[in-house]
């Protein structure tokens, strides 16, 4: 007996026909031909007979055939709600359609770029690491020289890290790589899914855009989406359809299914370039933000890392490190703590405020956590890229890890910090 | 012919997945917002028609909005806790109506592509099953309780797109199911009725036009089961139903075999095909709520609330009240009715006074009955209970109060022996009078305050 199976569950008053959904110690359920699932009690089920046994209607996979005058675009698949369906087995969402069943769900791609399309691993965005963004640097190599471009699909909670991560791991990139991900699961009539890969798609096929993005809606219409630069944008909100924005910055284009507007000109060319693979090495690097009551042990337990990234208050990403009367004590020793760390290993210093430029001269105790070598000092990085570089830089350029951070490599850093706000 | 049916009506709460509140609004909207659906395959993976031929339709909808709507009718947000007094309400119908309440819910997604649903589906919760009521001695059998969310309201439909306002979306609904078991129209009306006094019975349900939707399936002999959505009212119902079976009955005769279908109610009350019948393949799980599981505890704690046909047949009982103005009482005014009875006694006074003066007050001299106020009745059953009015005046202090110029002077009763008094000088001056002319100097001078049954007698007395 398996889930799809037509059953008759006989219990001691009656007889009912339906498909069984799952079966598990206590509890059995099935979906009655009116569409709804009901749930029985074990001990008051005397029996189950299986009427018919489930057939998977396998779907033919989806053969486009290539047309010459399109571009070609490969979708790398890492999972997420962008492509996800509800399990039989424990009735979550879980990601798992194959390249084929994304064909079939967004057939309307095919009419703007051929496709081409591969499973690269079907996660959580929350569970990768940075074994995974060279997994996938590695799958989009090996494709970038035969394809126009390349769409990753990804889940939307670290979507932002992995855009970072890419731009650095791809060293002279000149095509474009997209990151798409969706903010309402694809098993749902409202998914985003389908418009954010139109919209990306599109920009591929007629852009000259050639450098790690990530393309969302930009409202909560389905009416247009922001490609935006990878290492400034950032998750805002949980659950909005227009989740993703930019921070110190601008997005590089609108996007349509119809038009193409781009907003900026500073934007990497399509171009000839080489990749050269940058890629992470095993390096632990940690991060400590800012919190009232705080304890030097809190510091302590990096001292066996390779780097720290801060996450302190307002314009210097501040930390209590000031001893002012009897009840600030343990600052004194969190300065020391500090202090002992920034010698060792790299420390670097971004704020909790997310937008704007940290800047370490205006009060004292920015200058305090200068004097003992913390970093960061100029930058207007999100904390999310600024731990990305750093664990990137430890790996490939560990003896310049103190001049390279406070230079801007990817557009990491503005030279400019304009007006946009939320 | 056969007959079901599939009663929604709306629950008086904030809505069902958040606690945005259940008010529909006629003001200029706040903001628009665009969006496309497309379909999806459920569990099972078996394509849906209907799906389909609603996505054929329409190209986009605009949702309209307020600061009254959230992210969750706008599809921004999940769904949060399942509203609990909404599902309260649902429990306690099936306890009416005799049902096995199931002991875990599941959250359905039914895929709706007409974009009535931002989602592109609506939440429903099946929530009993396998009760009955009993009408003119007839059971009939109620196949399914469900909560389920009220979809958004077609504001305007274009060539391409459809407007759609959120305020209704998300306002909880029941949804009642009978089997097939009713054979005649009138049957299926009577039912219909006694259904709508279950759901008035727990006080928990809107009233009024739209918080209220019928469907009915009819099937003749040899046809198929058609679904006809749309009858507000009750009093039509049963000529939708004639006309409906009327029109399967030719399509029989003249080609031998229908279609299921899912067809509208019209202006004219002919009936209009809307779309093929749906199938299980529209539902599939709403995994973003958890199954809800119904305690031991919480079934303790439902409420099985006397039936109004109950009620009107205690009332007549315990106050000897015609049937018919018990049957308004309990309709209209049963707290108030209670609540006076409780304070000043006099029930059948205050029965009447409730279903014929009003009513009277309202037709015959055009008042607006419904300003009257808990306090305007208390003070005028008040005056009654401390003899200050006779009863006979009620209904003269109430126009009066609602015309604004209520003076209780005006109604005060005359001492007898004060009448007596008048009315000897009043011979004495002019005893050459007849009577008729003598009660018309007599009524005129104390205006109301005085029977006119009693100034007769005093006349006689006096005249020897």
């Amino acid at each position: 007996m398996k889930a799809g199976d037509l059953v008759q569950v006989f219990t001691h008053n009656e007889v009912i026909q339906g498909r069984l959904m799952s079966s598990e110690a206590h509890r059995v359920v099935i979906k009655l031909s009116s569409g709804y699932n009901l749930s029985f009690d074990k001990n008051k089920v005397k029996s189950i007979k299986v009427v018919e046994v489930f057939k998977e209607n396998k779907k033919e996979p989806h053969h486009v055939k290539e047309k010459k005058d399109l571009k070609t675009v490969m979708i790398l698949h890492t999972g997420g709600t962008i492509a996800s369906e509800v399990s039989y087995e424990t009735g979550g969402t879980i990601p798992k359609y194959t390249p084929e069943e994304l064909l079939h769900k967004f057939p309307e791609l095919a009419s703007v770029v051929n496709v081409k399309s591969r499973l690269v691993r079907n996660m959580w965005s929350e569970d990768m690491n940075f074994k995974h963004y060279n997994l996938i640097a590695k799958e989009i190599v090996k494709d970038i020289k035969n394809v126009d471009g390349i769409i990753v699909t990804h889940g939307t909670d670290t979507l932002g890290y992995t855009a970072a991560a890419l731009s650095f791991i791809l060293e002279g990139l000149e095509k474009p790589v997209l990151l798409v991900g969706s903010q309402r699961s694809s098993d749902r009539g409202s998914s985003d899914a389908g418009f954010n890969l139109l919209c990306a798609t599109k920009f591929i096929a007629e852009s000259d855009f050639g450098e790690v993005g990530i393309c969302m809606h930009e409202t909560m219409e389905d009416n247009t989406c922001l490609v935006m630069p990878a290492c400034k944008t950032r998750k805002l909100h949980s659950s909005r359809r227009d989740a993703f924005k930019v921070v110190n910055g601008k997005a590089f284009a609108r996007v349509t299914p119809e038009t193409i507007t781009f907003l900026r000109k500073d934007y990497g060319r399509v171009g000839k370039g080489v990749v050269k693979l940058k890629l992470f090495k095993p390096v632990k690097v940690g991060w400590l933000k800012a919190h009232p009551e705080m304890f030097s042990e809190e510091i302590k337990r990096y001292s066996s890392f390779d780097g720290l990234l801060l996450e302190g208050y307002g314009i210097a990403g501040n930390f209590p490190i000031n001893k002012i009367d009897a009840l600030t004590v343990e600052n004194e020793k969190i300065y020391q703590a500090l202090r002992v760390l920034a010698k060792k290993i790299p420390v670097v210093a971004t704020t909790q405020t997310i937008f704007g430029r940290v800047n370490m001269n205006v009060y004292s105790t920015g200058r305090k956590m200068q004097d003992i070598g913390i970093l960061g000092n100029y930058c207007d990085m999100l904390p999310e890229t600024a731990f990305i570089k750093l664990a990137w830089l430890l790996s490939n350029f560990p003896k310049d890890v103190r001049n390279l951070m406070s230079e801007n490599l990817r557009g990491e850093i503005s030279k400019r910090v304009t007006s946009e706000f939320l | 012919m056969k007959i079901g049916l599939e009663i929604h009506r709306q629950i008086e709460s904030h809505k069902l997945f958040c606690k945005c509140p259940s008010v529909l609004r006629e003001d200029k909207p706040e903001f628009s917002i665009k969006r496309v659906l497309r379909a999806v395959s459920s569990e099972l993976r078996e394509e849906d028609l209907v799906a389909k031929h609603e996505m054929e339709k329409q190209r986009y909808a605009v949702y309209e909005g307020y600061d009254s709507t959230c992210l969750v009718e706008l599809d921004e947000s999940p769904p949060e806790h399942l509203n609990q007094e909404a599902l309260m309400a649902v429990l306690e119908v099936a306890q009416l109506l005799h049902c096995e309440i199931l002991d875990e819910l599941f959250v359905m997604r039914k895929q709706v592509l007409d974009y009535s649903n931002t989602s592109g589906f609506q939440r429903t919760v099946l929530v009993a099953r396998n009760g009955y009521v009993e009408v003119k001695g007839k059971k009939i059998s109620i196949n399914t309780l469900c909560l389920e969310e009220d979809a958004a309201r077609k504001i305007m439909e274009h060539k391409d797109h459809v407007v759609y306002r959120l305020d209704r979306l998300g306002i909880p609904l029941i949804e009642i199911t009978t089997k097939p078991e009713m054979t005649s129209a009138l049957e299926a009306k009577e039912v219909a009725a006694y259904l709508g006094m279950v759901l008035k019975s727990t006080g928990k349900f809107k009233s009024g036009l739209g918080t209220i939707r019928q469907d009915v399936n009819v099937s003749v002999e040899g046809g198929s089961r058609v679904e006809i959505k749309g009858v507000q009212d009750l009093r039509s119902m049963d000529k939708i139903i004639e006309g409906e079976a009327q029109r399967q009955l030719q399509i029989v005769r003249e080609k031998g075999k229908m279609k299921e279908e899912v067809r509208m109610v019209q202006e004219d009350l002919s009936t209009k095909f809307l779309r093929p019948m749906p199938g299980a393949a529209r539902m599939y799980v709403e995994t973003d709520v958890p199954v809800f599981k119904i305690s031991k505890e919480l079934l303790k704690n439902i409420k099985k609330p006397v039936l109004l046909s109950e009620k009107v047949q205690e009332l007549e009982k315990k106050y000897q009240l015609h049937t018919e103005i018990a049957k308004e009482l309990v309709e209209e005014h049963l707290a108030l009715f209670e609540e006076l009875v409780l304070k000043f006694h006099h029930p059948e006074l205050i029965a009447k006074t409730l279903v014929l003066t009003l009513r009277d007050l309202k037709s015959r001299l055009h008042l607006s009955v419904e300003k009257l106020r808990k306090q305007d009745f208390e003070e005028v059953f008040s005056y009654v209970t401390k003899g200050n009015i006779d009863q006979d005046a009620v209904p003269h202090v109430l126009s009066d109060k609602l015309r604004g110029n209520f003076d209780l002077k005006k109604y005060e009763k005359v001492n007898e022996k004060d009448l007596e008094f008048f009315v000897r000088n009043l011979i004495k001056e002019k005893g050459s009078l007849n009577d008729g002319a003598l009660m018309g100097i007599i009524m005129k001078e104390y205006q109301g305050k005085v029977n006119g049954k009693k100034v007769m007698e005093i006349l006689k007395k006096v005249r020897g």
